[in-house]
């Protein structure tokens, strides 16, 4: 249904995107994750025909985005980073506007406004002027304009910025509930949105896509980073050569680094992968006459798969800086 | 080609319920119904009017042609609406594409289906509309004043007179709309217009200084000149052509303007 290729954007000399690449299958939502500023507005502005791309190619539904822009823009709903509202008009009056700019046929044009409106929750401020509205109030509404002209691809930049937390989920519903009929591209900077609605990631970091998986295979790559963590009371040192000799074990880190006795310490071990060496470790320390204060295992979140793709890649590039210079 | 009228119609009753809506469009229309009230009335009646004037002379027998006070009473009102409407209609027509830049709403127009042509053609017919709805109850006083005119006067002639006068309007709110889609401020846009259009104003004089045939082209670009021979009753079609030509122009320069926005823009 999406279709992305090599995609660039340079603005002056400053390369915003570089070859982003991924596809969306129709019905499906794709989680497009990235902190701030690593080029996740421009992606969306160039999918939905805001900017032209610099190289590379974006097809929606078999039309590519800016040979054929009019064909796309008549399949895409949008939603922009900020919020494309007329203040001195009314919710219902807006959408109306919207319909008929977006070519609704004139006979369907209350149905689709109703049921946009129904499905956004704003059927009791439909007569009331945008202005009045509130921020959450204002977001839905510009979430009921991308999707009134019920178009096959939506595209919603940051849906639930400014929502408070019950506003969050009730559009995170709305947009699970349109997956299946429509295909969706959302991006996001919050995690755990995409792991509650999104069918798969795709993490971009300094404009390039670093990862498209599912959100639980990106989850189990990491898993052979879980370990051990322990809180010990003692000087550890003595521990480190027998814990690393242990079966199981593939490395080990104490922090901080020169301990006095009778201070604590933190233990972390990251196993050989499918190793359970638990009771051997807590044994061990014991027998080395340290007291363990608290021991846990550590599992990645998303967060952790984030962060690791996110800041390896910058570690990666910082040091290719560093060895040009 | 349904699809594109139907654009231009939502965009156009969209546009025209903003100005409806707009505190500010009011402030104008006040402002021009009282200073175009003012003018007509002291142009009419007041101790410089047009009927003290011939009173005058006849009282003092002074040998003068007839003057024909209902022709000169439009000459002369027009003529000062057309320099009201200069310091006017800037403030209509400045946020036409810097409200929509400034708001962000020019990313939903882009993303629509919608040509930029089609976008500014709607605003442009909201807006002239608008102003054409500032000008119907002129046409109510004037219509009142001009029908104790003896001999009466030819309709055709205060008719072709006011299109004459929304024709001009429209010429200045298509440069007016070009202007606005170059920035995201509305004051300046409105600076910029009455500038431009100040400057269109008085091209012949400007062309009657410099002389030549470059005076000579700069002369037929003046919209006073054709205004005014519109206003006396000279249909006159190159006045026509010259009003198309800056309706047109300030369409093309929204058009390509909007157009160059997307390839400029972060």
């Amino acid at each position: 249904m999406i279709e992305v290729e090599r995609l660039n954007k340079v603005f002056g000399s400053t390369p915003v995107i570089q070859d982003v690449a991924f596809t969306v299958e129709a019905g499906e939502i794709l989680g497009f994750l990235g902190p701030n500023g690593a080029g996740k507005t421009t992606t969306m502005r160039i999918l939905a025909g805001y900017l032209p791309a610099t190289s590379g190619t974006a097809r929606i539904a078999g039309y590519d985005v800016h040979e054929d822009s009019l064909a796309v823009r008549h399949r895409i709903g949008y939603l922009p980073e900020n919020p494309p509202l007329y203040l001195d008009m009314t919710v219902e009056g807006f959408l109306y506007f919207v319909a008929r700019l977006k070519g609704v046929a004139a006979g369907s044009l209350a149905e689709k406004v109703t049921s946009a409106i129904k499905r956004c929750n704003l059927t009791e401020k439909r007569k009331v002027l945008i202005r009045k509205l509130s921020k959450g109030y204002r977001q839905r509404v510009s979430i009921a304009q991308a999707i009134v002209h019920d178009p096959p691809a939506i595209i919603l930049d940051e849906p639930t910025i400014g929502l408070d937390p019950r506003q969050i989920i009730e559009v995170r519903n709305l947009i699970k509930s349109l997956a299946g009929e429509h295909t969706i591209i959302l991006s996001t900077h919050i995690l755990p949105e995409v792991s509650m609605t999104c069918d798969r990631v795709a993490i971009i970091s300094s404009g390039k896509v670093v990862a498209t998986n599912t959100p639980e295979n990106l989850r189990a790559q990491l898993e052979s980073t879980s370990g051990y963590e322990m809180e010990v009371e003692g000087n550890p040192r003595k521990a480190q050569s027998m814990l690393e000799n242990l079966r199981g074990v593939s490395s080990v880190e104490i922090s901080p680094n020169g301990t006095q006795s009778g201070e604590r310490a933190f233990i972390r071990i990251i196993p050989v992968p499918g190793a359970e060496p638990g009771h051997e470790l807590a044994a061990t320390l014991i027998d080395a006459g340290l007291g363990l204060y608290e021991m846990r295992r550590t599992r990645p979140t998303l967060e952790d798969v984030f962060l690791e793709l996110t800041t390896t890649e910058s570690a990666v590039t910082g040091e290719k800086q560093a060895m040009e210079e | 080609m349904r699809l594109i009228v139907s654009n231009i119609i939502a965009i156009f009753r969209k546009e025209l319920q903003s100005y409806f809506a707009s505190p500010l469009a009011y402030l104008v229309a006040a402002v021009f119904w009282l200073i175009s009230g003012f003018f007509f009335v002291s142009i009419l009646l007041g101790p410089d009017g047009i009927i003290q004037q011939v009173a005058q002379k006849e009282q003092m027998g002074v040998p003068s042609p007839p003057v024909d006070v209902a022709y000169r009473l439009l000459q002369f009102f027009l003529g000062v609406m057309g320099a009201l409407v200069l310091f006017l209609l800037p403030i209509l027509s400045m946020g036409l594409y810097a409200e929509e830049r400034k708001r962000g709403t020019l990313e939903l127009l882009a993303t629509s289906p919608v040509t930029n042509w089609a976008v500014a053609l709607g605003k442009l017919l909201g807006v002239v509309v608008f102003f054409t709805a500032m000008v119907i109850p002129l046409l109510i006083y004037e219509a009142i004043a001009l029908s104790a005119a003896n001999p009466p006067i030819d309709p055709g002639v205060p008719l072709l007179a006011h299109a004459g006068l929304i024709l001009l309007a429209a010429a200045i709110l298509s440069l007016g709309m070009f202007v606005s889609s170059l920035t995201d401020s509305s004051i300046l846009a409105a600076i910029l217009t009455f500038a431009l259009v100040l400057f269109l104003w008085v091209t012949d004089l400007i062309a009657s200084r410099v002389g030549g045939p470059l005076g000579e082209a700069l002369a037929h670009l003046s919209l006073l000149s054709s205004y005014n021979n519109l206003v006396q009753g000279v249909l006159d079609t190159s006045s026509l052509v010259l009003f198309a030509s800056y309706i047109f122009l300030g369409l093309f320069l929204t058009a390509q303007s909007i157009d160059s926005l997307r390839f400029t823009r972060r």
